[in-house]
């Protein structure tokens, strides 16, 4: 018998930070999970729930406060570069350089991040080829559409090959078009055997995409598993049904709605510390 | 720290900013184009000016008549190209007259009496002239030169009358002569020029690629794509510090060659038609500058990269920059300006003033060893005191992300203060 070794392990992570208004906040509080390889792992959570700032902590823009998270077998905190090694993250806030081609893009960042250097001139070709942007490659990044650049930023989060990939939010500020393309390229490098953890705010994309779904909120993680586990556990069968479970009885049944884009709308005094179940 | 990271990022960064139509304006041609230009303009202009005012008609009324005999003083002014003489205006009209504009100088011949001079049979000339008007004063100085070359004349010619040798009438002579060389004219102008623009230009030249590199990352929102790149943060901040730098340089040496070759092809030609001016630059210098301008560009880009890299947009960087860098840059610039001294031990421990009087001396072939070794280590023990600051800095990661608001004082009051939540080590 073979056991799949996780590729992506987060035990107890907390994060905590200090505002001047709000005093201590932990955006992150004590979050576990695992990922494999080949796995698309969803975190699904309203804006501020502790989504980027989890997954800003398995890429080691952030430090945590508590717990362990590592990748690929490296602690995020002992050995962070080997972890970014292989790590691929996009973001919303991941932009592109605006000065460098296409091409000169995927060529910096497949070096920057260690792909073998006799390696990099095919790797770039092959990826130029992959996501059809042959055309325009050779155009500064300012220059292109939001589609195309939308291209040009995935294949920079793949250049050099990496087993473990983020998306934090992808779809944020992207047409339907755009979007429905994105969810097609991560799916597609899903069944290429990287794992993917992929957070959002919109059901209907998690609900499509993940294999697995953690529900985040307050910083906590209130469900895990895949759509139909969590169906079974709750009695629901639309993840927003779901999703408004497991908030509602952390939050308490009233004052708690969801917004049209899945912002949750609540009636408690803000900066008010969850209380109850996980 | 990787060595092939920092190349890379480096390398990177580059190409970058010479695609970056402010910073290639900024950091290369303002040095390389900006004195040539501006030497031009001005001299053209100034001979211009010179040639129209020279063109100008000296406009001078004369008020009284000189004493007996000295009608010929009368005649010389009549006789002086570029002067227009004016007849039966009285004084105070005429004075009216040069306040409007309409005049340009009054020769008043006072009686002798009058005027209480000592010796009865002498006159006074008393020229009346507008001295904010350069045309009046141009005037001023034609009749002064008619009336000392008459006075002269006149002089010589009661001297023979009077049996007076001229050996005897003229007990000595005081003459003057300039011992300095026309390199020498030359290398007091250049090391004005260079020590001055030098630092300025590597100011100039540091300034946008450092607010570019830090605080426009994050407002083009690459900052935390390069934060997920597997370069360790030692090596991204090495990378853009040693960019910054060698924009600074680059702007710098690329200003010093400018005002050397423009010197030399504008100016030596206006200013030394008969040969009295040359630039040159003792061979030593160059290596001295070069020193200079490099310890500086290191200093200034840790100084600058420090502050930029709390704000989040290019407006708050350059906002956060440019008071800091006319108080430090400025002033102590002016301060190694003084050309009454060279380098001194209290001037070598001044930042930016001893680099700015090192150059200055090293131009002019002053090589004082042991205050120029002492201002490069001031210079080195600031630029590790500024890197330290960054490390400790950069070792708060909400300054990474780039929180309070772009504010170093919010940063000094939320992370400083009492309470430190947030720090973790570097």
């Amino acid at each position: 018998m073979t056991t799949i070794q996780a590729t992506v392990e987060v035990q107890d992570l907390r994060k905590s930070f200090f505002d001047e208004s709000r005093g201590e906040v932990r955006a992150v509080d004590g979050v576990s999970f695992s990922c494999r390889p080949g796995e698309v792992f969803g975190l699904l959570g309203a804006n501020g729930a502790g989504k980027t700032t989890t997954l800003r902590v398995l890429s080691t823009v952030l430090r945590p406060t508590g717990g362990t998270a590592s990748v690929m077998g490296h602690d995020v905190l002992a050995q962070p570069e080997a972890v970014r090694k292989n790590l691929g993250f996009y973001s919303a806030s991941t932009a592109l350089y605006p000065r460098l081609t296409g091409r000169e893009t995927l060529e910096f960042f497949a070096r920057i991040n260690s792909y073998p250097p006799e390696r990099v001139a095919g790797r770039v070709e092959a990826l130029i080829d992959r996501f059809g942007i042959r055309e325009y490659a050779g155009a500064r990044v300012e220059k292109l559409s939001t589609g195309m650049k939308q291209k040009v930023s995935i294949a920079r989060t793949i250049a050099h090959d990496p087993p473990v990939l983020i998306f934090d939010e992808p779809t944020v500020g992207l047409d339907v078009l755009n979007a429905l393309e994105m969810a097609k390229m991560i799916r597609e490098l899903g069944g290429e055997g990287k794992t993917i953890l992929y957070s959002s705010h919109i059901m209907s994309e998690v609900e499509k995409l993940c294999d697995r779904i953690g529900i985040i909120h307050r910083g906590q993680l209130l469900a895990l598993g895949t759509l139909e586990s969590l169906r079974e556990a709750t009695g629901q069968h639309y993840l927003e049904d779901i999703f408004i479970h497991y908030v509602t009885r952390t939050e308490g049944s009233e004052g708690v709605g969801i917004g049209a884009m899945g912002e949750l709308q609540e009636a408690s005094p803000a900066g008010e510390r969850p209380r109850g179940a996980r | 720290m990787n060595v092939k990271d920092i190349w890379i990022l480096y390398t990177m960064e580059l190409r970058c900013a010479l695609r970056e139509r402010a910073i290639v304006v900024y950091s290369i041609l303002l040095p390389i184009f900006l004195y040539p230009v501006m030497l031009w303009v001005m001299f053209t202009a100034m001979t211009f000016i010179q040639g129209v005012t020279e063109g100008f008609t000296s406009r001078v009324a004369l008020v009284g008549e000189p004493p007996e005999g000295h009608g010929a003083l009368v005649d010389s002014l009549d006789a002086t190209a570029g002067v227009e003489l004016r007849r039966g205006v009285g004084e105070e009209e005429a004075v009216r007259l040069i306040q409007r504009g309409e005049l340009d100088a009054v020769a008043s011949f006072e009686d002798p009496e009058a005027a209480g001079q000592a010796l009865a049979a002498n006159f006074r000339i008393l020229v009346l002239y507008d001295g904010s008007d350069g045309r009046s004063r141009m005037a001023r100085d034609r009749l002064e030169e008619v009336v000392a070359g008459y006075r002269s004349h006149w002089m010589d010619q009661e001297a023979v009358a009077r049996g007076v040798d001229e050996e005897a009438r003229v007990l000595f002579l005081l003459a003057r002569e300039d011992t300095s060389t026309k390199e020498d004219l030359g290398a007091m102008l250049l090391a004005m020029m260079i020590s001055l623009f030098l630092i300025i230009m590597v100011a100039v030249g540091c300034f946008y690629p450092a607010v570019d590199t830090t605080a426009g990352e994050r407002e083009r929102s690459t900052w935390e794509t390069l934060m997920t790149t597997s370069a360790s943060r030692a090596s991204v901040v090495t990378a853009k510090y040693l960019y910054v730098a060698t924009m600074g340089v680059a702007a710098g040496l690329l200003n010093v060659a400018a005002i050397f070759l423009s010197m030399g092809a504008i100016l030596a030609p206006i200013m030394g038609d008969a040969g009295e001016i040359s630039f040159r630059i003792p061979p030593l210098a160059i290596p001295v500058m070069m020193a200079g301008a490099v310890g500086l560009a290191l200093l200034l880009s840790a100084g600058m990269m420090i502050l930029a890299s709390f704000a989040r947009t290019f407006k708050d960087g350059q906002a956060m920059i440019q008071p800091v860098y006319v108080v430090a840059v400025l002033i102590p610039l002016f301060l190694g300006q003084q050309t009454d001294r060279t380098l001194t031990p209290e001037i070598a421990l001044i930042p930016i003033a001893n680099v700015a009087m090192m150059i200055r001396d090293a131009i002019g072939g002053v090589f004082l060893w042991p205050l120029i070794l002492q201002t490069l280590l001031v210079n080195l023990v600031l630029v590790a005191l500024c890197l330290w600051l960054a490390r400790f800095i950069l070792g708060f990661e909400d300054v990474l992300l780039g929180s309070f608001d772009g504010s170093f004082w919010r940063f000094a009051k939320a992370r400083l203060g009492p309470r430190r939540a947030g720090k973790e080590p570097a």
